[in-house]
């Protein structure tokens, strides 16, 4: 088995399309998906790095696992879904805690998911082409509509995440970089997520290459991350 | 469901041989250590037994199991626990709370009494730190409440190493190395017992369900998780490979690679660790325990005792492969590869991958068909031996045995669907067309390239033609007849010629361009031909064609003796006597071919410049009286004629003049007089006759084009005396002189013009001409006179280099000193510098050290 380079956890609320997305990203099409249990993995080859992509179970009986499988995560793609806000506050309240396995240097993007449901009425210009005719909610569904989820808000989480991590705003991607809106049903984004992800994480694993064999983390010798960024004069 | 055969269920120790018929005993625990069978009971009882493996004749394996001996371990309680350490011939037996120790053969206890007591249930390390082979690491849970105690265990005495207090209550224990991985309470956690160390894996709830904590290889375990989960976890905390899924009420674990074995109330399952996928699922009623021991899996219900019996992979991927399960089938061959001997690995893998092209290419599949069989290095006779007819027929390819795929031929294979069988050959055509150029041809590449040629023939392919142009291996006999059942004749012909037979090739061209046999490849196939013979090199070819290229066209088909390679010319393989003796017939290729020999190659011979000139004049009379209508041509091929006449020196010229005495051509005839000097005659012609004084002029310019100058100067006074020798129509010709005078005064001498011209012209009439000659006197008036001035400056110059050279006598006496080192002169040897100072030669060697000179460098 090649041995993965870096490793990416998709973590969100059950039924917000992990599986889909990770799907679609790899085999280039949707498909529905049944209820992920436990978890499961798949293996990126991208340029010369092999990338593991682990999928997570978003069902509260498999929430303890969440935390192992953080560890040692070299990004972290949080997924909501754009037509349910409880899903966006989920991953505050249920999901942050389980990254604090993570590296410290753990990339965080955050994914609203389903984009295609979204009625035209306050979907903007980019996405519009997108909406299949056939399959968007009525207008008069006025009560749904209300309820999609502003990508302004998963910049506000992010901007907690950053604070809950204790990471430096200037220092870190900016939340505009970072917050997604994707389809995985129309394949719409969904590219770009993980592609942006990956071109962050070259340095990460280049870091790694030059720092030895041990590629995974070793808890004992947890340095904070203030410490590796001590210039040479004071 | 998508299911496997893996393993088989086969009953290892009879009912009978265990209880008899005391119904009351059941199985607490098993071990197994090589041929050895360990059974611990509920009465306090161990029973050794020896297994044998044996083969049915049908291929099955089956086992059987004579009763060693047992043992009664003296208390009420069930025997909790069974391992053994071959290393030391000891078995462990756990029982009431205390592990003892017995001799592995025997069962009697150590005479020693070493055990260890207050456990509740212990592990072995399977991968010991100690590095003592005769020592074993045992870890137990003690029944201290949260206390772990690590014990070296050896022959005769046991001895304690560490108790690590836990968090909470410990439920199962596996070790590795430094490491327990611990099912406590409420989570599983790693433990390092060296540092102390912990790492949280996951929550679990042990007091709700039965957790299990299997070591599953270096540093990794497997863990019992929620909703029947089979996690993997490593000492590190991580998960590398995503989780099985059992159901919950799952009780025991085992692994053979590449499987993971559950057991459930009801049900064996196996999944894959290769994509965790369920593989197989046997009914197994009150089952109790499921364990592995090297590479064995043995399970058990409290009565019966069985073993899951892989079956060879080999097998399994075959079963896979015959249920079109590809991907399944290659994964299994991969994951198999640390199990088996690299080479036997290699050779094994291959050939599932060439397998799994063929069902791939089944299902027209291509592109997967294709990468498949690059990787499995394919035979490509195999595929090519698929397609009826192709391989040659004295191919002595036979298929591999047993067969890679269950096809007779791509007929059966289609089953007669003509679109699908088009599809099939256009994939053969690119597949061939890529590997020919590679490797995977070496050895084959003739079956290759006559494979592709009758592809592309009977596809009526236009690479058919690029693959017989270029570097090929097609058997000829083969190929020749597949060419000719499909028509193909110009490519026959460029298979004939490929093969060195050039003759057939011609004849069959011919053929079709006489159109005894039918084929439309090209329309200008004749032109072709042309092309074919003037590269040809069998001079013989060339003269059995030429006729007949000679009678389709008489200009094309010369182009076999003009164009021919100019390295040819050199070595005279065709002898231009011969050439032209053949072209009698053919009055246009006979002036085309002297034109090449004349005009091209610059042929230095009187009679082919003779005859050329001839042919023109021939051609020029012929036509010119008959009529004005081709006026062109007549007008070109005279043209050519002066053209030949002026610029040739070689003809005869009198055997020309001969011809054209007598006749129109005036200008020709002038040529002619010119060629023998007769000047005078020539202009003549050309004044009196023709009246064409610009032709007159020309001539004196191109007449003494490679002559000196006062060659020129006297033929332009010759045709000024012409000009002005009073005549009959002289009224007509003192303009022409005078245009001649003013044109090219610088052809003349002025002196002797003035003295020739008549006094009655008016010094207005000639002014341009009286400008130009005396500006161009004066002009050579300067130029001399700078010349002169140069070389006197030039001549002066040299003087003063002599006088300088010169210079005034350097005498040597006795009273002249060396300025460097002050001393006589001895010899008549001296060095002198541009300052006059004058040493000795010797002294002059140390020349950096001389006082008076500043730059020292230059001797005289």
């Amino acid at each position: 088995m090649r041995k993965p380079d870096v490793k990416i956890v998709l973590l969100g609320d059950m039924n917000v399309g992990k599986t889909s997305l990770l799907h679609r990203y790899m085999e280039r099409r949707f498909q529905e998906t049944v209820s992920t249990v436990g978890g499961a993995f798949y293996l990126k080859q991208w340029r010369s790095y092999n990338i593991s992509i682990w999928d997570t179970a978003g069902r509260e009986q498999f929430h303890g696992l969440g935390s192992m499988y953080c560890r040692g995560a070299a990004a972290i793609i949080l997924t909501y879904d754009v037509n349910h806000l409880q899903s966006l506050t989920e991953l505050e309240d249920r999901f942050l805690s389980l990254t604090d396995t993570a590296n410290t240097d753990c990339l965080f993007a955050i994914v609203g998911n389903k984009i295609d449901l979204i009625d035209e009425v306050g979907v903007k210009d980019g996405a519009k082409d997108l909406n299949d005719p056939g399959k968007t909610i009525s207008n008069c569904d006025s009560a749904r509509a209300t309820k999609r989820v502003c990508l302004d808000d998963a910049m506000a989480l992010y901007k907690k995440i950053l604070k809950y991590r204790m990471l430096d705003e200037k220092e870190v991607p900016a939340a505009e970089k970072m917050c997604f809106e994707t389809s995985a049903k129309t394949g719409y984004n969904v590219d770009h997520v993980f592609e942006t992800l990956f071109d962050m994480m070259v340095p990460i694993i280049l870091r790694q290459r030059a720092e030895g064999p041990s590629q995974t983390v070793d808890i004992t010798n947890y340095k904070p991350a203030k410490q590796t960024q001590s210039r040479c004069c004071v | 469901m998508m299911n496997i055969k893996a393993f088989r269920l086969v009953s290892a120790i009879e009912r009978e041989l265990l209880m008899g018929d005391k119904d009351h005993i059941s199985i607490e625990c098993i071990e197994c250590c090589g041929k050895n069978l360990y059974v611990g009971t509920n009465e306090c009882f161990i029973h050794h037994f020896l297994l044998e493996e044996n083969m049915s004749p049908n291929g099955k394996v089956t086992f059987s199991a004579t009763k060693q001996r047992h043992k009664y371990l003296g208390f009420k309680k069930p025997v909790n626990e069974l391992k053994a350490a071959s290393a030391l011939n000891r078995l462990l037996v756990l029982c009431d709370n205390t592990i003892a120790l017995v001799n592995m053969m025997n069962l009697e206890p150590i005479p020693s009494g070493a055990r260890i007591k207050g456990a509740v249930t212990f592990a072995l390390n399977e991968n010991p730190v100690s590095g003592d082979p005769f020592c074993v690491e045992v870890c137990i849970i003690s029944v201290k409440r949260r206390t772990i105690q690590m014990f070296m265990v050896y022959e005769d005495r046991v001895q304690i190493v560490k108790e690590v207090s836990t968090p909470e209550q410990p439920f199962a224990v596996a070790v590795d190395g430094h490491f327990l991985c611990l099912a406590l309470t409420t989570q599983y956690i790693i433990l390092n017992y060296n540092t102390g160390a912990s790492q949280d894996l996951f929550p679990y709830c042990s007091e709700e369900r039965q957790p299990i904590v299997k070591r599953i290889g270096r540093q990794e375990f497997l863990l019992a998780g929620p909703g029947g989960l089979g996690m993997f976890a490593t000492v590190d905390g991580i998960s590398q490979r995503a989780p099985v899924h059992w159901s919950e009420n799952v009780i025991g674990a085992a692994i053979c690679f590449p499987y993971v074995i559950a057991l459930d109330d009801e049900f064996i399952t196996v999944h894959s660790m290769l994509d965790q996928q369920q593989k197989q699922t046997l009914p197994f009623k009150e089952g109790h325990i499921l364990q592995d021991f090297e590479g064995r899996v043995i399970v058990a219900t409290s009565k019966g005792v069985y073993i899951l019996v892989p079956l060879p992979l080999e097998r399994q991927i075959q079963d896979l492969l015959a249920s079109r399960r590809v991907e399944e089938a290659l994964v299994l061959a991969k994951g198999a590869r640390r199990n088996i001997p690299k080479e036997k690995f290699q050779v094994m893998y291959r050939r599932i991958l060439q397998q799994a092209g063929f069902i791939q290419f089944a299902q027209l599949q291509f592109l997967e068909a294709k990468e498949l069989f690059r990787s499995g290095q394919l035979d490509v006779r195999e595929l090519i031996s698929l397609y009826p007819f192709l391989l040659p027929t004295t191919s002595s390819f036979t298929r591999s045995h047993p067969p890679l795929h269950e096809y007779a031929d791509l007929n059966q294979l289609t089953q007669g669907d003509q679109e699908k069988m088009t599809k099939c050959k256009r994939f053969l055509m690119s597949y061939l067309k890529e590997v020919r150029s590679t490797e995977v041809a070496n050895g084959y590449k003739e079956d290759i390239d006559t494979a592709l040629l009758k592809l592309y023939a009977e596809a009526d392919h236009e690479s058919l033609l690029d693959l017989l142009v270029t570097e090929n291996s097609c058997l000829l006999t083969d190929s020749v007849a597949w060419l000719e059942k499909h028509k193909k004749y110009f490519a026959l012909g460029l298979l004939y010629h490929y093969n060195g037979q050039d003759a057939a090739a011609v004849q069959l061209w011919v053929n079709i361009v006489n159109g005894e046999i039918h084929d439309s490849t090209r329309s200008d196939l004749y032109e072709y031909i042309v092309d074919f013979l003037t590269y040809c090199l069998d001079q013989e070819l060339v003269w059995k064609y030429a006729e007949w290229v000679l009678q389709k066209s008489e200009e094309v088909g010369v182009q076999i003796f003009t164009r021919r390679p100019l390295e040819e010319h050199q070595k005279d393989i065709f002898n231009p006597d011969d050439i032209i003796n053949c072209l009698k017939k053919y009055p246009k290729s006979i002036i085309k071919y002297l034109e090449h020999l004349v005009v091209d190659r610059r042929v230095q011979k009187e009679e082919y410049h003779t005859h050329l000139a001839i042919l023109y004049l021939e051609k020029v009379l012929q036509q010119k009286p008959s009529a004005n209508g081709n006026c062109a041509e007549v007008t070109e091929t005279q043209a050519k004629l002066r053209n030949l006449l002026q610029k040739s020196d070689l003809y005869r010229v009198h055997c020309l003049i001969d011809k054209i005495q007598g006749t129109s051509l005036h200008m020709e005839s002038a040529i002619l007089h010119g060629k023998l000097e007769e000047h005078d005659r020539a202009l003549h012609i050309l004044v009196h006759e023709l009246k064409d004084f610009s032709a007159a002029k020309d001539y004196c310019l191109w007449s003494s084009q490679s002559k000196d100058p006062p060659y020129r100067q006297r033929l332009f006074h010759m045709l000024l005396s012409v000009y002005l020798k009073p005549g009959p129509s002289d009224c007509d010709l003192v303009p022409a002189a005078v245009d001649l005078l003013n044109h090219h005064a610088t052809e003349f001498d002025a002196a002797q013009v003035l003295q020739l011209v008549p006094d009655t012209w008016s010094v207005q009439l000639l002014a341009p001409f009286l400008t130009r000659a005396v500006r161009e006197s004066l002009h050579t008036k300067r130029v001399t006179q700078a010349a002169l001035g140069l070389a006197k400056a030039e001549n002066l110059l040299y003087k003063h280099d002599k006088i300088k050279l010169k210079g005034s006598p350097v005498r040597l006496s006795d009273k002249k000193l060396c300025q460097m080192c002050q001393s006589p002169f001895c010899e008549p040897v001296f060095v002198r510098y541009p300052n006059g100072g004058v040493v000795h030669t010797h002294c002059a060697a140390n020349r950096h050290m001389n006082p008076n000179s500043s730059s020292p460098g230059n001797r005289t």
